[in-house]
């Protein structure tokens, strides 16, 4: 009995030399994550765990974000220095890095993560140590909802369900849809929600929503019912690799009319792998990287010269959400986190690759969406959908 | 009896003093790795009852948290959900709010997971090693995808903003003298851990080890096997779902994906790692395995080169499993009189084994 208590207390004390680090008393006020001639930027995403590409994305983004600002001095006349943890797309290490960067690193701004359940978890650390957090794509209404600290500089799921199923309704003008989604997945569940919800209100009529489980290469079951559904349009809010086969297999099956997806869709094999049994479809988007704007094709080509393909949506926004901080510590003309929070909130048409954006009154980005049309084999731009157009 | 007691008040006495300790003095990103490792132990420890102690290859401990993760966080949380008919979440207002409730629901979440124990050990418990892991991992991944279909607490999004709770002793605000989530979180690894110690020095415990060894020489002693393995399921299961329950409240978010397989696969690592069956060894490799990612973050964001940190942790596990099969402590556990004889010429005084007529006479009682 006391040999099993003073082992544990063995064990806690080999636990605390192992671990020390001396608490910092004196706690700088307000302004974070600034030495002599740097300011310390925090990114924490994951690159490894099931949705790695992603967070390599974000990533490489913002690593050219960064590079770009320090050769041109850098932000406010101090260079940026990344600090960057993998969260390996676990919510304990979403946790741990989140206080680490908040709290010993006393990063300026946290910026991150891709998932949504990370950064829920992330968001209530960075919001109690008074440190800002952008997350460059997590798209699920609640995440800003944590703290007035808490940014997104992507639309929602809200919004882009919204426009999607007005897209449907208005512009192709269809009226019976099917969903097929992905239940095991947060993205792919509230984005299928709002396009009912709002494709309903509008008049129109989902006959069925048809639901797969992570890792279903046979969709047999869902296109079957999907077929028997007879809808004049399919949406299919998933990613790139389950559209592929979903896209093969409903035309397998002789189901022709159009599928409408979202920005899961965007892949650089999404065209090899099914540009035939896609023909015809749409999918909205972040950005277009057809779009002749000089900032997007300026972005392309470094990142292009740099990584050999040209960049994802997520590399995108983790590109934007470098320039979003810079932009409000510029309009701060300090490094005090609340000002720099303050001027996050007032940030008003800032023109980022993926597109110009407005912060509302929830800390969201208020942006257009881009509709994309899968058209002889290549992906074009059919128009942007602002977000005053979906009510 | 009396002794038990006083020994666990001793126990929650420094579980106190240390999280005032930590609070005070050390970095919050230390202290919440150092609670990560308190929720791992637990996870660990109670692991070892069912794989090392009794020998059933469970890979459904990631279940067992899921349920009492979800569980306490379904009375503590203000339950946001979807509500596909206005396309608005609706919010229900969380079910208790003082920290009596917090362990109450605690409780309730390890109850939860020991009902599913023994509803899951009754039919799978008639199946030996690789036929057992495969049962328990089918329950897991079930617990997981019934989870990922109940709306009511988050579907697929899971639950966020479950609270945390904490004791005030004195002040108020962010300067407040308070018992928080490192007090609880250690209350419970050394309730568990003491309850495992005293379980497998008991008669009880013995008979555990018979079953490990060979059941059929058990059952023919007089040992009733299924029930022995039931009750070790259970026990593992309970604890299981009190450390979901602080895990579910440390983190402040809920997710079904924080409990796939792969979450039970990293528990019987930490065993394999420490040493099957050896209580010392699951809670060196709870520590090592929860440490060495974080102490990696250092070495990764120096080389710039992400994804690093997972090639070196699975480096030094293989290195491990080559070098030390069985192991960092086998079958062994550390204790004062191991560590007594290694400190050669210094003598303790008093004997530090409980005398059996007293045990026998607290039992009585």
């Amino acid at each position: 009995m006391r040999n099993a208590l003073t082992l544990l207390i063995a064990l806690a004390a080999v636990t605390f030399v192992v671990l020390a680090g001396c608490k910092d008393q004196g706690n700088e006020a307000g302004s974070g994550g600034v030495t002599e001639d740097s300011v310390k930027l925090g990114l924490f995403v994951s690159t490894t765990g099931a949705i790695a590409d992603f967070g390599l994305a974000t990533k490489n983004g913002a690593d050219i974000a960064v590079s770009e600002i320090n050769a041109a001095g850098g932000i406010n006349g101090k260079q940026v220095e990344l600090v960057f943890y993998d969260i390996a797309s676990k919510p304990e290490e979403a946790k741990s890095a989140a206080t680490k960067l908040a709290t010993q690193d006393k990063v300026l701004v946290g910026m991150g993560a891709v998932a949504s359940s990370l950064s829920l978890t992330a968001a209530p650390t960075f919001q109690t140590n008074g440190v800002p957090m952008v997350s460059p794509s997590s798209t699920f209404p609640p995440v800003t909802e944590k703290g007035d600290l808490i940014f997104r500089i992507c639309f929602t799921d809200e919004f882009a369900g919204a426009a999607l199923a007005q897209f449907a309704f208005e512009d192709l003008g269809k009226r019976k849809a099917a969903i097929i989604m992905n239940q095991d997945d947060p993205y792919s569940t509230g984005l299928a929600n709002y396009f009912k919800a709002r494709f309903e209100q509008l008049g129109g009529k989902v006959e069925t929503t048809e639901k797969f489980a992570n890792n279903t290469s046979d969709f047999n079951t869902q296109v079957d019912n999907v077929k028997s559904a007879t809808p004049d349009i399919v949406f299919a809010p998933v990613y790139y690799n389950d559209i592929t086969l979903i896209g093969q297999q409903l035309r397998g099956k002789g189901v022709t009319v159009p599928i409408l997806g979202s920005d899961g869709w965007e892949s650089p094999t999404l065209l090899k792998n099914a540009a035939k049994d896609l023909e015809g479809c749409y999918f909205g988007n972040h950005y277009s990287q057809n779009d002749p704007d000089e900032m997007v094709q300026g972005f392309i080509k470094t990142y292009a010269d740099k990584h050999g393909d040209k960049p994802s949506s997520l590399a995108a926004l983790g590109y934007d959400v470098v320039y979003f901080v810079k932009n409000a510590v510029d309009k701060a003309g300090t490094f005090d986190r609340a000002k720099v929070a303050g001027a996050m909130r007032n940030t008003k048409d800032l023109k980022g690759v993926t597109g110009t954006y407005t912060i509302d009154n929830k800390r969201n980005a208020s942006k257009p969406i881009t509709m994309l049309k899968i058209t002889g084999g290549k992906v074009e731009m059919v128009r942007q959908i602002m977000p005053e157009e979906v009510k | 009896m009396r002794r038990s007691l006083a020994t666990l008040l001793v126990a929650l006495a420094i579980c106190a003093g240390m999280n005032l300790f930590l609070a005070q003095f050390i970095e919050e990103y230390v202290v919440q790795v150092i609670n990560m490792v308190g929720v791992s132990i637990i996870l660990a420890v109670s692991l070892n009852v069912i794989n090392g102690l009794t020998g059933q290859f469970s890979l459904g401990h990631a279940g067992f948290m899921a349920i009492g993760a979800y569980v306490s966080a379904f009375f503590t949380t203000d339950l946001s959900y979807f509500n596909p008919d206005t396309a608005e979440y609706v919010t229900d207002p969380a079910l208790v709010s003082s920290v009596w409730g917090y362990l109450g629901a605690l409780i309730a979440g390890g109850v939860a997971a020991a009902v599913a124990g023994v509803l899951v050990g009754i039919p799978t418990l008639r199946l030996k090693g690789d036929y057992l892991a495969i049962a328990t991992l089918g329950f897991g991944e079930i617990v997981r995808i019934l989870i990922t279909n109940f709306e009511k607490v988050g579907g697929a999004n899971g639950l966020s903003g479950v609270p945390q709770f904490q004791i005030v002793l004195s002040g108020e605000g962010k300067d407040a003298l308070a018992l928080d989530g490192t007090f609880f979180i250690f209350s419970f690894v050394i309730i568990c851990v003491l309850l495992s110690a005293q379980l497998q020095r008991s008669t009880f415990g013995r008979a555990l080890i018979a079953v490990r060894e060979n059941e059929l020489a058990a059952e023919v002693m007089g040992i009733p096997t299924v029930r022995m393995k039931i009750f070790a399921f259970v026990y593992g299961a309970f604890f299981a779902g009190i450390a979901g329950g602080l895990f579910a409240h440390l983190l402040q978010t809920v997710t079904p994906a924080s409990f796939t397989f792969m979450k039970s696969v990293e528990v019987v690592v930490m065993l394999v790692l420490g040493g099957l069956g050896s209580m010392t060894g699951a809670i060196v490799g709870a520590i090592v395995l929860t440490v060495l990612p974080e102490a990696l973050r250092d070495v990764e964001q120096e080389a710039d080169l992400p994804g690093i940190r997972m090639v070196v942790y699975s480096l030094v596990l293989i290195l491990l499993m080559i070098f030390r099969p069985q192991g960092i402590f086998g079958q062994r556990e550390l204790s004062l009189r191991l560590l007594r004889r290694l400190v050669p010429g210094r003598r303790i005084s008093g004997d530090e084994t409980p005398k059996p007529s007293e045990d026998r006479k607290g039992t009585e009682l």
